[in-house]
């Protein structure tokens, strides 16, 4: 293919800032820029800042350059949308042809509050069989079991060792995933992501990657004591459904899994208004389920 | 938290063991209100086996003294331990307490 | 030298015990007096006191966290919740001299840090309460 090889001559230099209007970050270095803000940025700025989300393992991983977002078959395999008069920032990674065949989504988005919350986090083994427990028997969305189950689906993505809310097997990378995003809100000089864990198992992943409880920290600790031998959620593994089984109590996906069945009504709780919250630069050290296998 | 009472010469002996914080002081206010609203205000608190105490712990006293002393009798305090008498001190209870430093010496005080 | 300790716990009256127990078991490797240690124990328990009937009144209670360090003439501790912020300076001092049917219940536990810790400092915002205090010592 190649006669020789011979050294590229040296770029043009240009200045790379020339033309873009940087406004909205050459304010105090120490005030928090919003999303919105950032949104508002010409979309070549806006590309660099929200590049560094994406964790350069992971892409390594899928052979996908960091900077351009190819493949080797130059194939773009990473979308951006972050809209200008958006709130929010999404980000996807695919492997294959196939957009729909996502192994990454980051959402991030302005709170009310000025703070910044995570309200998507997925990272699954593309390479691992998929479950569909996104949709039911009738091809209704169950929004990740919430609104409707695929209970047939649900018990083999179980028994896959799976937890509730996932189609795949993670790429267990969360810590370096939380690494960028942490780095991230520093460049933007926030000091905390809040977000509402989706199920009891997300949970338990969360307070492993440094998280507090800004909300629920206290049912957490009644699900752990009522689960032990005794107490009232041990006793309602009964055996009377496939996500009610006796020996669940002793894994937090188990629990996961007959916690999403509803299990909680047993001590008239619901799984809701949890909000986890990370502070910046601090390991909160939670841990509510001790001597608990995942 | 622990409490047992023991008659003394027509007083009540209060002993409580273990700290004293806002979990486990509603028992005691509760147990010590029991006792006043029986008739029994002639009351020693033993806190030889009590190693801490909160503002709870004070705050408890004070309504117990309070509604002792309206009945005609009186809550005194006997044997306590160093940490605790200073925030008796701290926060001036030692000027309205009677403390003694022995549960004998507390009862007789009533006479 | 100086080193850190923090521990993170449900905001629940459950907590207080292991809050004063962990502060004792980090000073007790330390030599740091016995008085010190009560102190700090008192003060800590009447913030978390605080945080849990109040900072967290009417919402399922999240987390409080407890840090420390100590140094070797003081321990700087840290005290952060996500509840409701409360303000020290708006709590009246209790009247100490007030005879004993005029006392109020309560407006104690502020006292007592005030009494027995320096450099009291609380900042509250939405990503969490953090109230700061530091106790001098001879070692």
């Amino acid at each position: 293919m190649f006669k020789y090889l011979r050294l590229r001559p040296e770029p043009d230099r240009r200045d790379p800032l020339a033309n873009i209007p940087i406004t909205q970050l050459v304010g105090d270095a120490s005030l928090p820029v919003t999303l919105k803000a950032l949104n508002s940025l010409p979309e070549n700025p806006k590309l660099r800042l929200y590049r560094t989300l994406l964790p350069l393992q992971v892409l390594a991983a899928f052979d996908i350059n960091p900077r351009t977002w190819q493949n080797p078959e130059k194939q773009i395999q990473v979308r951006l949308q972050a809209d200008e008069g958006s709130e929010k920032v999404k980000i996807s990674a695919w492997f294959g042809q196939n957009p729909e065949n996502e192994f990454f989504y980051l959402e991030l988005a302005d709170n009310p509050y000025g703070g910044i919350d995570l309200n998507f986090l997925i990272a699954s083994d593309p390479h691992s069989p998929k479950f569909n427990t996104d949709f039911d028997e009738q091809g209704r969305e169950t929004l990740f079991g919430t609104v409707h189950r695929n209970r047939a689906e649900e018990e083999r993505a179980m028994h896959a060792g799976l937890a509730p809310g996932q189609t795949r097997a993670g790429l267990r990378c969360s810590q370096i995933i939380f690494t960028h995003v942490e780095t991230f809100l520093t460049l933007l000089a926030h000091h905390a992501l809040t977000l509402e864990p989706m199920t009891y198992a997300s949970a338990w992943i969360f307070e492993r990657r440094g998280f507090a409880y800004a909300r629920g920290h206290q049912l957490m600790d009644i699900i752990h004591r009522e689960f032990q031998p005794g107490g009232a959620l041990h006793k309602a593994l009964d055996g009377s459904s496939p996500f009610r089984q006796p020996e669940q109590w002793q894994t937090v996906r188990g629990r996961a899994w007959a916690i999403h069945d509803g299990i909680l009504e047993t001590i008239e709780r619901k799984w809701d208004n949890l909000k986890m919250i990370k502070q910046v630069g601090r390991q909160a050290g939670v841990n509510t389920c001790p001597n608990t296998l995942f | 938290m622990n409490i047992q009472d023991i008659q003394k010469n027509g007083v009540t002996v209060v002993q409580f063991s273990g700290s004293i914080d806002a979990l486990t002081a509603p028992a005691i206010t509760e147990h010590l209100g029991g006792l006043i609203s029986s008739g029994q205000i002639r009351l020693v608190v033993d806190l030889g086996g009590v190693d801490f105490t909160s503002s709870a712990g004070l705050r408890l006293l004070l309504g117990a003294v309070k509604d002792a002393r309206a009945g005609g009798g009186d809550l005194r305090l006997a044997a306590v331990q160093p940490d605790v008498m200073k925030v008796l001190k701290i926060s001036g209870f030692t000027n309205i307490l009677k403390l003694f430093e022995n549960v004998d010496d507390a009862v007789a005080s009533f006479g | 030298m100086s080193q850190r300790f923090q521990i993170t716990r449900a905001a629940e009256l459950e907590s207080l015990q292991m809050f004063r127990d962990f502060i004792a078991e980090c000073c007790a490797h330390h030599n740091i007096p016995n008085e010190i240690v009560f102190e700090l124990k008192l003060a800590v328990d009447e913030a978390c006191t605080n945080i849990i009937q109040h900072g967290y009144k009417g919402m399922d209670p999240g987390s409080i966290v407890l840090a420390f360090r100590i140094e070797p003439d003081r321990i700087l501790v840290q005290i952060t919740d996500f509840g409701h912020a409360f303000e020290p300076a708006s709590a009246p001092a209790p009247d100490l001299n007030a005879a004993l049917e005029d006392r109020e219940l309560g407006g104690l536990g502020l006292f007592l840090i005030y009494q027995t810790m320096d450099n009291i400092d609380y900042q509250a915002s939405q990503d969490g309460n953090t109230l700061t205090f530091t106790k001098y010592y001879r070692p």
